[in-house]
């Protein structure tokens, strides 16, 4: 099962975290029967599932000097379609790197079918579509993949083969031959894409894919990559939106602060979410001290306020320095969601004076976010 | 009859299948990838992509034009020769007049057979001098100044360091990275394919820099160019591992071949051989000493022969690249952003 969400007391680093994904079930087996060998027709597909997972990330750190790219992430992927997301500077192009044999990992070890990602033999089983936009760009779309293939070993006609059928199935068969300089940015990441699907690798790593393209090209987008994971493939795919994932995926891992905040289906990561109290810091503006000269009166009222909520567990009345025109109050929280919306109604009821509200769980915080603007939209 | 044909047919299919099942897709069979017709395939595409080569090609191009018609328009006045010096400088009779005038009054004193015979071998001799001193004159301003200590290296950091550099700075490193080649593979076969160029572009701009010159041009090409290509080999490897080290090898590759060369080779004693423009001069020195070329003071020079200067280059080249071999077997190339 793969609901294995991180507690957030976990989340500063003391625990890594695991991701499994099983998609062998009868009925992606059946369809993935009928579906044609998407590069060389008539040419035999296995669609036996190999034993040792397809992708096997374990305790992987990585650091760009002292910062830290990515943190302990623990990682196995059979087949099928994992979302990656997280905002900008997650961690999510660092760990799709070093999984594509780009980067090295300063700690940990990444296996992709059992061999190191580093290897060359692990490269024969990587599809991968970087999110950077750059390309020989003198070339033809064609020219450019054609190239691919011919650089992973392939003879020129069967090159030449696989090009048309990856072409073909990205839907740039019949507008390959311009330069790809003048290609339009959705053109572009369906070059890219179709390199990675050149020699049918059986990990398939797609930063960002479907940023750039259009609503008609993200569902053909979407069908392929489904086409693919019904074909036996491992998927994992990145993204900003959660939403976005959503669509193709219900196996989720959010990324924050270069580890991976929680991993599971949106619904159990909302559920553990529900769950879990959530460390939320009040600040309100700073008034006359209260009967026991000491807590302020708006830090009180606050307080009670903050009691009558349902979700709310527990409320702790901070002290602060003479020099701070604030008093902090911290309450711990569960049904994030519900809390907020229940907090902003008794903010505006009762005109607290609010200075500052931060959560304190920078893991859950991320995972909240995404989720909080999935459900929104 | 229908069971041969079907026989036949079945035979066909079954010869298709054999065929096609070289090529499988499942993860769990090889598949018939060659590294060698990769490799192969890298080579050709790099020096493809080399020919697209940015500026700096263009400015040392430029360069060659305007070198071989400095030296054309020299060649057409005469400058590759003593026959034009006079002596007094500017004023008196040229080289030549003096060996007609010196041999006139060395007649005069001494009339003799013997003494007219000596007079007659010392007249030869000075005008011999005169004649081959084109040689020399050309192999000091035209090869040693103008073409070993400026354009080669240019030459070679034009692409050398182009070849690396330029798919680091275009970000397109991340392609080949990507396929299933080892990482060695790759940096061989981008110096593989590096080599015409810089081969072609030296040895040729050399040849025509000496065609330009005319004869003793032509001399001089025959006697170095066993030295220009030893030390494009040695400048190519070392300018291409600056790719594998530096994100703008270029701008160190300039550093290196116009300051760090120049002070190395000059400094006194044994400090200059770690330039490899001092073991170049020493092969050029050592083919063509029958003719009188050397060091300007040997004593300080230092010169080693021929044979061990190339061993020298040529072990130089070799040691480059398994160094940028390893080095870029372990580097972690980031996007530039």
């Amino acid at each position: 099962m793969p609901d294995l969400l991180d507690s957030p007391d976990s989340g500063r680093g003391d625990r890594p975290l695991e991701m499994q994904t099983e998609r062998h079930g009868d009925k992606e087996t059946r369809r993935a029967e009928e579906i044609t060998a998407p590069f060389s027709p008539g040419l035999p597909v296995s669609l036996s599932p190999c034993l040792e997972p397809v992708l096997l990330c374990q305790r992987v750190s990585k650091w760009y000097g002292p910062v830290i790219g990515v943190n302990q992430v623990t990682l196995e992927l059979r087949s099928g379609i994992t979302g990656l997301v997280g905002s900008n500077g997650a961690g999510k192009s660092t760990l799709m790197r070093l999984i594509t044999g780009h980067l090295r990992p300063d700690l940990g070890s990444i296996q992709v079918l059992g061999r190191d990602s580093w290897s060359t033999a692990a490269r024969r089983h990587v599809g991968y579509c970087p999110e950077t936009d750059a390309f020989y760009e003198e070339m033809s779309g064609r020219q450019f993949v054609e190239s691919m293939a011919r650089l992973c070993g392939y003879p020129r006609r069967e090159a030449e083969e696989r090009t048309e059928a990856a072409l073909e199935r990205v839907g740039m068969a019949g507008r390959a031959e311009r330069c790809v300089r003048g290609y339009s940015k959705g053109m572009r990441q369906r070059i890219k894409l179709a390199q990675a699907l050149l020699h049918d690798p059986e990990l398939l790593v797609l930063d960002e894919p479907l940023s750039g393209i259009d609503p008609v090209g993200r569902s053909e987008f979407v069908r392929l990559f489904r086409d693919l994971a019904a074909l036996g493939k491992c998927l994992l795919i990145s993204s900003h939106e959660l939403e976005e994932l959503e669509k193709l995926t219900d196996h989720i891992a959010i990324m924050a602060h270069g580890r991976i905040a929680a991993v599971g289906t949106v619904a159990q990561i909302r559920d553990r979410l529900d769950n879990h109290p959530l460390l939320i810091r009040i600040d309100v503006k700073k008034s006359a001290p209260g009967d026991n000269g000491r807590d302020s009166v708006e830090q009180r009222r606050l307080a009670t306020g903050l009691l009558k909520l349902r979700d709310v567990v527990g409320v702790e009345l901070l002290d602060s320095s003479p020099e701070e025109s604030v008093d902090p109050v911290l309450v711990r929280a569960r049904n994030p969601q519900r809390f907020f919306q229940e907090l902003t109604r008794l903010i505006l009821e009762e005109w607290y004076e609010i200075a500052r509200l931060e959560t304190l769980d920078d893991s859950t915080q991320a995972v909240l976010g995404y989720l909080l603007r999935g459900r929104s939209a | 009859m229908e069971t041969g044909e079907q026989v036949k047919r079945e035979e066909k299919a079954a010869e298709k299948a054999t065929s096609s099942s070289s090529v499988t897709l499942s993860p769990c069979h090889p598949v018939t990838l060659s590294r060698t017709r990769a490799w192969c395939y890298l080579v050709w595409l790099s020096w493809q992509r080399q020919a697209r080569a940015s500026q700096m090609v263009g400015i040392a191009v430029g360069l060659l034009v305007f070198a071989i018609l400095l030296v054309a328009i020299f060649t057409a006045m005469g400058a590759w020769s003593m026959h034009q010096w006079r002596w007094p400088y500017r004023q008196g009779p040229t080289f030549l007049q003096w060996a007609d005038e010196i041999q006139l009054l060395m007649s005069l004193s001494d009339s003799s057979a013997g003494g007219q015979g000596l007079q007659a071998a010392i007249a030869a001799s000075l005008r011999g001098i005169v004649e081959t001193a084109g040689f020399a004159i050309f192999s000091h301003w035209g090869v040693f100044l103008l073409f070993l200590s400026f354009l080669l290296p240019l030459f070679n950091l034009s692409f050398a360091t182009e070849a690396l550099g330029g798919e680091r700075e275009g970000n397109n490193l991340l392609w080949l990275l990507s396929r299933p080649l080892p990482r060695s593979a790759i940096y061989l076969a981008k110096f593989a394919a590096l080599l015409p160029w810089t081969l072609g572009l030296n040895l040729g701009g050399f040849g025509l820099l000496c065609l330009a010159g005319g004869k003793p041009g032509w001399l001089a090409f025959r006697l170095y160019w066993p030295a220009v290509l030893a030390a494009t080999l040695a400048f190519s490897s070392l300018f291409y591992l600056m790719g594998a080290f530096f994100r703008r090898p270029a701008v160190a590759a300039i550093v290196y071949a116009f300051f760090l060369e120049v002070i190395f080779g000059n400094m006194p004693g044994y400090l200059k051989r770690i330039s490899i423009g001092f073991y170049s001069r020493c092969m050029m020195f050592d083919a063509a000493s029958a003719f009188g070329i050397q060091p300007e003071r040997p004593e300080i020079f230092l010169p080693v022969d021929g044979t061990t200067a190339l061993a020298v280059l040529l072990g130089l080249t070799i040691v480059l690249l398994g160094i940028g071999t390893i080095v870029f077997s372990r580097s972690q190339y980031q996007e530039i952003v």
